[in-house]
């Protein structure tokens, strides 16, 4: 079986001025099979967002190859990055990052409308996602009016409705108090097992880190174990 | 819905940029319905003019030209071939000593009556009749001067100091005869022959006085060259065809028309900048919002409808509200106007409609450099903005 996400010798450089450059990432090779659940840990500054960020299709790489699923995307047109990120990917984030004009249903919706679904499909697979993920009530609610770890379960929702192949989430859980932690992750962990969805995630949390099946240790842009 | 929620998520300032596309389009409604209402105007001017000649002293061709002209004159304008009839008239100020004024002043117009059977131009009275021939001491009232004169049908009004009987009140028509107080041509030779100078009218026969002949060509004959003709066979004269009023007409319209649109286009410019400011402050506000969209599958040209969208509902909401008052100025402008029996402004369909279509485009074409700002963001670069 081939790996989900496979990277090879990926490079990244940011170039800040003349002579001023960062390297980000100084050749990280990896590769995550179908179902996995993997942990990202390392110091601050040691790459960890910029891997998940080129692994999920969101940025581009210097040097190097990304493979997703069998297929080579690091070379992409904007327009297959877009179904991409529509069909096969989705994003958590530490701060949520929901649209605060839109209320919990809405905001899952929205994805499920950008990949296509008309507007009554999209309510429809977005109730069903809300569910799944311990959601019931709260639809009409915005973000706002939502606690830290409800408002993760309508991202999770978010990133689960067009069934991707993989999920990136960068520190989920960092800005949730312990008990919500744990809830949160035993659903990604719940969402891993039944759906056989790949989990990406950076963490500084070690019980984050506990749950996952393996964990990925990055030091200074490289794969330190 | 979400567009409303999206939009009014910063409630003041967009409440402040509506407001000022509201005020644009207040101003085009405004001014653009004093434009419809002079179009309409001029409309009826330039039917009042058509296919007629008019013939006044040699050098003197004016809207109202009162130079003298010689009743002779008539038989040999009525021998050009092509000439149907000729009517005789005597036009002037009706109050000499008035001043400059705002459009069209006032005017006494005596008349022999001879064109009646020609005229194409019908004019409608709202009470008692038509003058008749060689009726002295009647008049007919133009719509406009009613109240400025007092007039009644059956009543006396006063004409440069002489009573006259009004026997009927025009309809308005929307051009001259509004302004026209009409006479037999014999009662006006003789009010104008009072006011000219001790010296000449000793020299002139008031019964000779004419300062208009009115041409009706045969038919079939067209107008501008019958006018020709007449130049070129009757000597003191010039005759002028309906092109001439038309254009003189136009022209003024044209440049009145400019200076209106030119005053409500400029205010809606600024209300347009103002939606360009809006939206790249809200666009640069929301670079985060606009990386998580792409991050979960909007694609550039989702970002673009998105924002577009929110800019032509701004444009639409200032059109919308703009034109409602624009409308009720225009009205309570006209109310305030009746008394003195002006219409200034007239609303046309096509006025309203290419208001609140014109805030749309201006939304829209404003909101365009900022959205595609906003879809141009790299979506990591948007995403790490905080
Ligand atoms: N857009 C950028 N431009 C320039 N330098 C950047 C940019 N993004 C990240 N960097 C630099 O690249 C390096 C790696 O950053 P990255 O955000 O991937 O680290 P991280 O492991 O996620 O850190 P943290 O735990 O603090 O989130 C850092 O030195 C950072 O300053
Ligand atoms: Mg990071």
């Amino acid at each position: 079986m081939c790996p989900v996400i496979q990277a090879k010798d990926v490079h990244k450089r940011y170039v800040l001025g003349r002579n001023n450059y960062v390297d980000a990432l100084r050749g990280v090779s990896l590769e995550i099979e179908p179902g996995e659940m993997v942990a990202v840990m390392g110091p601050s500054g040691s790459g960890k967002s910029t891997l998940l960020h080129i692994l999920g299709c969101l940025d581009s790489l210097t040097a190097g190859e990304v493979w997703l699923d069998g297929r080579r995307v690091d070379n992409l047109s904007g327009r297959e990055l877009v179904r991409l990120r529509r069909e096969e990917l989705g994003f958590i984030f530490q701060t949520f990052n929901l649209i605060p004009s839109l209320n919990a249903l809405e905001n899952v919706a929205l994805a499920a409308q950008y990949a296509g679904k008309s507007r009554g499909a999209a309510r429809q697979v977005a109730l069903e996602t809300l569910a799944a993920v311990n959601l019931p009530n709260h639809h009409q609610h915005r973000p706002s009016e939502l606690s830290g770890g409800q408002q993760q379960r309508v991202a999770i929702a978010r990133a689960l409705v067009n069934r991707p192949k993989v999920i990136f989430g960068d520190e989920p859980t960092g800005n949730l108090d312990s008990a919500s932690s744990e809830e949160i992750v035993a659903l990604m962990k719940t969402i891993n097992k039944a759906m056989g969805t790949t989990f990406v995630l950076v963490t500084h949390d070690p019980e984050v880190a506990g749950a996952c099946g393996r964990v990925i240790h990055l030091l200074d842009g490289k794969v330190s174990s | 819905m979400q567009v409303l929620r999206n939009v009014f998520r910063r409630k003041v300032r967009v409440l402040l940029t509506i407001s000022g596309i509201t005020i644009g389009v207040l101003a085009l409604v405004v001014m653009g319905s004093m434009a419809e209402r002079i179009s309409v105007m001029v409309s009826g001017g330039t039917r009042f003019y058509a296919d007629k000649v008019t013939v006044t002293a040699e050098g003197g061709a004016s809207m109202f030209g009162n130079s003298l002209l010689s009743l002779k004159k008539r038989e040999e304008i009525k021998a050009v071939p092509g000439v149907l009839e000729v009517s005789a008239s005597v036009g002037t100020l009706l109050d000499p000593e008035a001043g400059m004024s705002f459009g069209m002043p006032p005017i006494l117009l005596g008349d022999d009556m001879r064109g009646d059977p020609y005229e194409s131009f019908r004019i409608e009275y709202a009470a008692g009749r038509p003058l008749r021939a060689g009726e002295l001491g009647s008049v007919v009232v133009g719509s406009d001067l009613v109240t400025r004169l007092g007039a009644e049908v059956g009543k006396q009004v006063t004409i440069r100091g002489e009573q006259f009987t009004v026997v009927g009140i025009l309809d308005k028509t929307l051009t001259a005869p509004d302004m026209a107080v009409y006479m037999n041509l014999a009662d006006a030779q003789r009010l104008f022959a009072q006011d000219l100078p001790e010296m000449i009218r000793s020299f002139v026969d008031v019964e000779d006085l004419v300062t208009t002949f009115t041409v009706y060509p045969a038919p079939g004959v067209d107008p501008e060259e019958l006018a020709q003709t007449i130049n070129e066979t009757v000597s003191g004269v010039t005759a002028t065809g309906p092109s001439f009023f038309q254009e003189q007409i136009a022209n003024a319209t044209r440049i009145l028309n400019a200076i209106l649109y030119g005053v409500a286009i400029i205010s809606l410019v600024v209300g347009g900048l103002s939606v360009i400011n809006t939206m790249t402050m809200s666009v640069s506000e929301r670079t985060r919002e606009i990386g998580v969209r792409k991050a979960i599958g909007a694609s550039d040209r989702q970002i673009v409808r998105q924002f577009l969208t929110e800019a032509g509902v701004i444009g639409l909401l200032g059109g919308i509200s703009g034109l409602v008052l624009g409308v009720i100025a225009a009205t309570l402008g006209d109310i305030a106007l009746a008394r003195s029996n002006v219409d200034l402004f007239l609303v046309t369909p096509r006025l309203a409609i290419g208001s609140v279509v014109f805030a749309v485009v201006l939304g829209l074409v404003s909101g365009l450099y900022p959205s595609l700002h906003a879809a141009r963001m790299r979506p990591v670069n948007a995403l790490r903005y905080e």
